[in-house]
């Protein structure tokens, strides 16, 4: 019993911490202080507005700048105590009452306390028409909150919202001074109007190039199950907007940079080769999958979608184009996420049963092998998706692996003006490439309902049913077993193909010790130090 | 004279006011726009009620003529309006990333110039012809290296293997070497092209063996006589690099992550960032108008039978 305790306490301090080195770096003593990390960025960071911090490039520069109410454990996905020392829910998940850490400040000296928290969620929890500020997506059913006193706060919710404590933990809840939170969008969007209480604070910025931090020496407020307490151990970071891959994985391996994101899938042996290590990070949430869409003509008939999804080949795709950092998926969600089930039964390659569905659904073929009905080719539409890796690629593979059950995939180019105005139609677009990350059962719900994200653009009352008795079960076991049924009906209706568990993979240089990542594998610098050992 | 400056000033401004009514008119009929690409963003989750009250908000839903004038005010006001991307004022943006190109670019066009100087020159100055051959073959060759590759090239040797000049940090000087010869090497090809043609030309011309006869030196020739005549047909092709110069800074500046007026185009069409794509092409315009305008003037300074002729029309 004892000793059970002492493993899991030693578990959450090696889970977040930071001492867990990276392979092939020798241990040659404890962590130093000081040092500029130079981190090379693929894109540069857009609107910053917290509830927009989704994207990596925002995510990965506001974490160091913001602390959140609570700490998900990225290997027990369990949420932690961090901004907020205990929190109290009610039976039915429709109050939560934090108590907040006393000395808590932001970087402008204005006390992180429950008001400053209130303002906070009722931005994140129901937007600002009048500054134009949306509402954050991982908030479901919020209604008010209520400052107790400084250090207690209350938020109550028109429905059950089982899924707002782990909301608490994710980067979009990041919490800012009320200085930021009371201005209008276009401000918030901007990196210099960022206040938080983070272990960084921006000391500069070149925008669209560069953004460098400082470290905030009086820091003392790391999530308690944290080995590493006080200040950060790095001086400083310079985040460089380097584009071209070329360069980025050149520049780490050349000793011109220590830390780079988004190493591309044919790199990752160029950097192991010159003896880096490679992170890949996985984002535990929807998987890496083709999403197709019941209202498209050719895709409402479900024999249809089921045929598409039994002549798809997950595992050619990762085998051609990706790594082992890229477990081919066995369901709609990741096996890390909260409430997975394998259905990989049910999505084996099959291209003999997707010909016969396809023949049965009255497909024959036609012309050069593509089939035909009432005169129409069997032809569908589909992005390529900027953020996902390879997706041309993957695309063009998957097109092969259709045209040999007879259907065409017309692939066009990601660009941005025909993407916002063809997306949303079910007909152009039939199927979306896309994937998202949240550990929390929610994720699920964000990605197909009607109301979030909606990427199968549905017309299926019954789905948007099942995902709101997802987001408002408040017992956890009740919760995973209605993910898990969501799974499988997903599945056999044929809305999804997924692919491949979609990870993010960085690159670092051997000294680059104490490397740790949220939960859904954005960058933490806090912990991370440079060893001596390279005599830079 | 003064007629002839005005008419050619004229011209620049037609050509300006044009660039920019077929720039607006073209970005109001391109699908989407930037309110729609941003605020459609999934992770926002905005309803299209919503997002019809931000385009009210950002006066995006008036009447296309409206928008125009009001529009054409603002520049002429110097006003180019908000990114709708970053929420910056575009002026703010320009002023960043200007300098960033104008060094990049009067660098990369100095250079350009000497290098196509000393390949024309040498070729036309040497009596060795598999030399001349081999010279006069640099052009065709450079010109058909793509920037990009020639970039990744540079950086590949210079950077990462001989570890002479660093990509990622380094000093002002530092940072713009490879990308100024990464624009530099293709924009000298045209330019060495003409000059070493033109030279060619005017040594051929009658008054040449004329000049050599009354006992001038080769070199005396090529300097005083032939370079200056060989000059004005040059200048114009390099007046016209220029185009290539803002095209080149767009590979270039992205390959070396560098925030000028080229990486700031780039996410603008992606992001479809209108104000700021507006912004780009009519200062585009207005730089090319410009060199031109100076290109025609410098003519009749450099050429006096020129300067007869415009004299003769006035």
């Amino acid at each position: 019993m004892a000793s059970a305790a002492v493993l899991a306490a030693v578990g959450l301090l090696g889970a977040c911490g930071g001492e867990s080195a990276p392979s092939g770096a020798k241990a040659s003593g404890g962590p130093v202080y000081g040092g500029t990390l130079t981190y090379l960025e693929h894109q540069a960071p857009t609107c910053l507005y917290l509830p927009a911090a989704g994207f990596y490039p925002n995510g990965g520069v506001l974490n160091q700048l913001t602390d959140k109410l609570t700490w998900q454990n990225p290997k027990t996905l369990e949420i932690e105590p961090w901004i907020a020392t205990s929190w109290e829910v009610n039976a039915d998940a429709t109050e939560y009452t934090f108590h907040l850490r006393e000395g808590v400040t932001f970087s402008d000296g204005s006390p992180l306390d429950a008001s400053a928290v209130a303002a906070n969620f009722d931005v994140y929890g129901l937007g600002d028409p009048d500054l134009k500020l949306p509402p954050a997506e991982f908030v479901n059913n919020y209604d008010r909150s209520q400052v107790v006193d400084p250090r207690t706060v209350k938020f109550f919710f028109k429905q059950p919202s089982p899924g707002f404590l782990q909301g608490t933990s994710v980067v979009g809840a990041g919490l800012v001074a009320k200085s930021t939170i009371s201005r209008p969008y276009e401000e918030q969007c901007q990196l210099k109007n960022i206040v938080g209480s983070g272990p960084f604070t921006v000391a500069r910025q070149v925008v669209d190039k560069e953004i460098d931090l400082a470290v905030r020496k009086d820091y003392d407020w790391a999530p308690a199950s944290s080995a590493h307490q006080g200040r950060a151990y790095l001086d400083a970071v310079k985040m460089i907007v380097t584009p071209e891959d070329n360069v980025r994985v050149g520049a780490l391996t050349s000793g011109q940079a220590d830390y780079v994101r988004y190493v591309q899938a044919y790199d990752e042996e160029t950097v192991k080769n010159a003896g880096f290590t490679v992170y890949a990070e996985p984002t535990r949430g929807v998987n890496n999958g083709l999403y197709l869409r019941p209202a498209n003509s050719i895709l409402s008939d479900v024999k249809v979608r089921r045929a598409l999804q039994a002549g798809t080949d997950a595992k050619e795709v990762v085998d051609t184009l990706f790594t082992p950092g890229y477990p081919v998926a066995t369901s709609v969600l990741s096996h890390l996420a909260q409430g997975y089930v394998d259905l990989s039964g049910k999505l084996a390659y099959d291209p003999d049963r997707a010909n016969a569905l396809l023949e049965e659904a009255g497909w024959a073929r036609g012309a050069g092998g593509v089939r035909r009905k009432d005169g129409r080719e069997l032809t569908l539409g589909v992005f390529v998706s900027g953020p996902q890796p390879l997706s041309k690629q993957t695309l063009e593979l998957v097109a092969q692996q259709w045209a040999k059950i007879g259907v065409k995939l017309e692939i066009r180019p990601a660009d941005a003006g025909t993407q916002a105005v063809d997306i949303k139609n079910a007909e152009k677009t039939a199927i979306a490439h896309s994937m998202v990350g949240r550990a929390d059962q929610d994720v699920i719900k964000s990605h197909f309902h009607t109301k979030n994200r909606d990427v199968i653009l549905s017309d299926d009352p019954k789905l948007d049913r099942l995902l709101e008795q997802e987001s408002a079960a408040a017992d956890r076991t009740a919760r995973n077993a209605k993910v898990a049924e969501i799974q499988r009906y997903v599945v056999d209706q044929g809305y999804a193909i997924p692919l491949f568990e979609e990870p993010q993979v960085y690159g670092a240089a051997p000294y680059v010790r104490g490397v740790t990542f949220e939960a859904v594998a954005r960058p933490v610098f806090y912990s991370v130090w440079l060893s001596d050992q390279t005599g830079r | 004279m003064t007629r002839y400056l005005l008419l050619r000033t004229g011209q620049a401004v037609l050509v300006l006011w044009a660039a920019f009514t077929v720039s607006y008119v073209l970005l109001q009929i391109l699908p989407g726009d930037s309110i729609l690409i941003k605020f459609q963003n999934p992770e926002l989750g905005l309803s299209p009620a919503q997002i019809a009250e931000i385009r009210a908000y950002y006066g995006d839903d008036a009447p296309a003529i409206t928008g125009y004038l009001h529009t054409m005010l603002g520049f002429l006001r110097g006003g180019f309006g908000y990114s709708v991307d970053t929420g910056t004022p575009v002026v703010e943006r320009l002023a960043e990333a200007l300098p960033e190109t104008a060094g990049l670019a009067t660098a990369g066009f100095t250079l350009a110039v000497l290098i196509a100087v000393l390949i024309a020159f040498a070729a036309s100055h040497t009596r060795l012809d598999w030399v001349r051959g081999a010279l006069l073959a640099v052009p065709s060759l450079c010109v058909s290296i793509p920037a990009f590759w020639l970039g990744i090239l540079l950086i590949q040797v210079f950077s990462f293997r001989l570890k002479l000049v660093p990509v990622i940090g380094g000093d002002g000087v530092q940072q713009l070497i490879l990308p100024v010869l990464t624009l530099a090497i293709p924009i000298s090809a045209p330019i060495a092209q003409v000059l070493a043609r033109s030279l060619d030309q005017v040594q051929s011309q009658p008054f040449v063996p004329v000049v050599a006869a009354k006992g001038a030196s080769r070199r005396w020739i090529l300097w005083r006589h032939v370079a200056r005549n060989a000059l004005p047909p040059t200048l114009t092709i390099a007046g016209l690099t220029f185009g290539e110069l803002i095209a080149g800074s767009v590979v270039t500046e992205t390959v070396f992550g560098r925030n000028g007026v080229g990486r700031l185009t780039e996410q603008a069409v992606n992001a479809q960032d209108t104000p700021v794509m507006l912004a780009v092409v009519v200062l585009a315009t207005a730089v090319f108008v410009l060199v031109n305008l100076v290109v025609d003037l410098l003519f009749p300074v450099l050429n006096p039978r020129l300067k007869a002729k415009v004299g003769a029309a006035a």
